[in-house]
């Protein structure tokens, strides 16, 4: 296997990974809402890892960074900005499930068309 | 390395955390929480001290644990992010103070205080950094506290927002996320300063850088509130508590203008178009294709608030809708400077929005203010329920009065030299359609703010309002925000040279990254 094709696979995964967010996104019940929400955000993250290439060792020095007879080393930072990501995604997911019980407890539903009408 | 830098950011953040470790003691948590944001406006002055925007405006840089940009996080002090630091302090501390009497002791000692610090923490860090993923991780404290902060009082309306405001945002985060991880893989980097270099080198394909930065400009858009972003303010705006939309609409919005600022003038105008430049566009910098979307969605913005705020039937939804049509009147110089080629209007149309964000921080902030002690006195801010305040509360209805004239930009208060700056902008750049936009816009404001002062503040009180009894520490506060509105007007002469300061920051890209890639003091 190349170096690139594994790249190729991943852009088809991520692409229907934000087509399936984006779908959950605009249902009417809140917590596909925040399903999508998470899997959009998930897919950002993997974008971020694709754009740092897969071609190059573990970027991990005190091995020696040179596993598997690669002379270079994949780019570190994108997975240190994906770390910090996932991080955050993770507060949010859970305050946004927090807050989707919240509103079941003041409306008494998940139905977004009802708690519009509500307005 | 200068410690002032990052000074305001660790006085911010140990105060969130004291505030949070002393929740069992609410009188200790409230005294360290108005101390904590006194000495951020101490280390607001000390910073400002060392930039000296009227004088040498100094741009300088701090790179955090000693890693050398472009490989560490780099913290940048100029003049533009003096400028938005300091009218951020002084609002903060007086929503502050306010919050300290008007919202409830339990909610206090629960989570207020920190929750506000944290808000500060990231409304800091972002106009500090000098790195675009930690511009990303700034917007995401900021934005998780300000979640919390909207659904505070957890009712169906509260909820109903919040869910609303936090669906958005993490979309928004999502996007931004990608535009940054995509930017990076063009360029190479994501140190602001090396950005530019790069950029100004050519060599990248502008193709991809433009697309991004648009990608990354939606987000900004929807920070900002502009049309077509703006859906969300209404509702958010309404279900804070009031010292909160304060913050929200005074100094929150500020982060995405001033992210718009500093990325696309500072940063993305190193960019030539290439082949990409589309006829009939002035200029070869990627700055140029922003100046006409800035400029519709600035128009846009004008309308959309001003005819929404018009036909609203309470304050705090005419407060919302009027800061969307203000942020227009933000953008709008910032669209026809970066239409334009001319240094001369360039300077002025950003003078023009940092003025204007100035006064519009300091008249929102004091309006949602009055509009939370008018709620705190009656008990609604509906107008069919109100009428005859300025009867029974004169102090509270003369402060919000000097807010609506300031917004409505009556000399000598500070809006009406933001007015005066937006149609001088327009005027020299020649363009017509912006003098009309901003024409219509000020007769908009005059309209809605007339309804509001003829509906709540004058002719016979209501029986709600007859029964009201409104406390004087709240109206403190606001009688203090007018007060210094009216002095922002009288000295404009200081707040115009620091925003000139500023606009020349944000254009003098070398300094800036002189000052970032060498570590060196540039004058």
């Amino acid at each position: 296997m190349t170096a690139t094709e594994p790249q190729f696979v991943l852009a088809a995964v991520i692409a229907s990974l934000f087509a399936l967010g984006t779908f959950l996104v605009l249902r009417r019940d809140i917590v596909r809402v925040v399903w999508g929400v998470s899997i959009i955000s998930q897919a950002a993250n993997m974008y971020l890892v694709t754009m740092g290439g897969f071609a190059g060792s573990v970027p991990i020095l005190g091995h020696g960074g040179g596993h598997g007879g690669e002379t270079t080393i994949t780019d570190p930072l994108v997975q240190a900005l994906v770390l910090t990501a996932i991080v955050i995604g993770f507060g949010t997911t859970a305050f946004a499930l927090v807050l989707t019980y919240r509103v079941y407890e003041e409306h008494g539903t998940i139905d977004l068309f009802e708690l519009g009408e509500r307005a | 390395m200068n410690q002032a830098v990052i000074a305001p950011l660790l006085v911010a953040l140990i105060t969130a955390i004291g505030t949070l470790l002393t929740r069992r003691f609410s009188r200790v948590q409230i005294g360290l929480s108005l101390a904590g944001s006194l000495g951020y406006l101490v280390a607001v002055y000390a910073f400002v001290t060392e930039v000296d925007p009227l004088g040498a405006a100094n741009t300088f840089s701090y790179q955090l644990s000693g890693w050398v940009a472009p490989y560490g996080i780099t913290l940048v002090a100029d003049p533009l992010s003096a400028f938005m630091l300091s009218f951020s302090a002084i609002i903060s501390l007086g929503a502050l103070v306010y919050s300290a009497v008007y919202v409830d002791s339990f909610g206090q000692r629960v989570s207020y205080h920190p929750l506000y610090h944290f808000m500060m923490v990231g409304v800091t860090g972002s106009f500090l950094t000098g790195d675009i993923f930690n511009l990303f991780v700034w917007f995401e404290v900021m934005l998780m506290s300000s979640y919390v902060l909207v659904v505070f009082y957890s009712g169906p309306e509260q909820t109903r927002a919040a869910l609303q405001y936090v669906v958005l945002n993490l979309v928004g985060s999502a996007v931004m996320l990608l535009a940054i991880g995509g930017l990076y893989s063009t360029t190479g980097t994501l140190n602001m300063a090396d950005l530019a270099q790069t950029l100004q080198a050519g060599g990248t394909a502008p193709a991809p850088v433009l697309g991004l930065s648009a990608l990354l400009f939606a987000v900004f858009a929807l920070k900002a509130g502009l049309v077509p972003f703006q859906f969300w303010v209404p509702a958010a705006y309404r279900a804070a508590p009031a010292p909160v939309s304060a913050m929200l609409a005074g100094v929150v919005k500020k982060v995405g203008v001033y992210a718009i600022v500093r990325l696309y003038f500072t940063v993305f105008g190193a960019a030539t178009l290439g082949e990409l430049a589309l006829p009939g566009f002035s200029g070869e910098s990627l700055l140029s294709f922003y100046g006409p979307i800035l400029f519709v969605m600035a128009s846009a913005s004008i309308l959309v608030g001003g005819f929404g705020a018009v036909g609203r039937d309470d304050i705090d939804g005419l407060l919302a809708y009027s800061s969307i049509g203000q942020v227009g009147f933000i953008v709008l110089p910032l669209g026809i400077a970066a239409t334009s080629g001319d240094p001369t209007i360039q300077t002025l149309g950003i003078a023009a929005a940092l003025v204007y964000a100035l006064n519009h921080g300091f008249a929102k902030g004091l309006l949602f203010l009055a509009s939370g002690a008018v709620y705190d006195t009656v008990g609604t801010t509906e107008f069919p329920d109100l009428g005859g305040l300025s009867e029974k509360a004169p102090v509270l209805s003369a402060s919000f009065f000097v807010g609506a004239l300031a917004l409505i930009g009556i000399p000598p208060l500070s809006g009406f030299f933001g007015k005066l700056l937006v149609f001088d902008t327009a005027g020299q750049a020649g363009s017509n359609l912006g003098l009309a936009v901003a024409l219509i816009g000020a007769i908009l404001t005059i309209a809605y703010f007339s309804r509001a002062w003829n509906r709540g503040f004058w002719g016979e009180p209501s029986l709600l309002v007859q029964h009201g009894d409104s406390r004087t520490s709240l109206v403190a506060v606001v009688l203090l925000l007018a007060v210094a509105i009216v002095i922002l007007g009288v000295g404009f002469d200081v707040v115009y040279r620091a925003a000139e300061a500023g606009a020349d920051a944000a254009l003098n890209r070398q300094a800036y990254i002189d000052a970032v890639l060498q570590g060196g003091e540039q004058a």
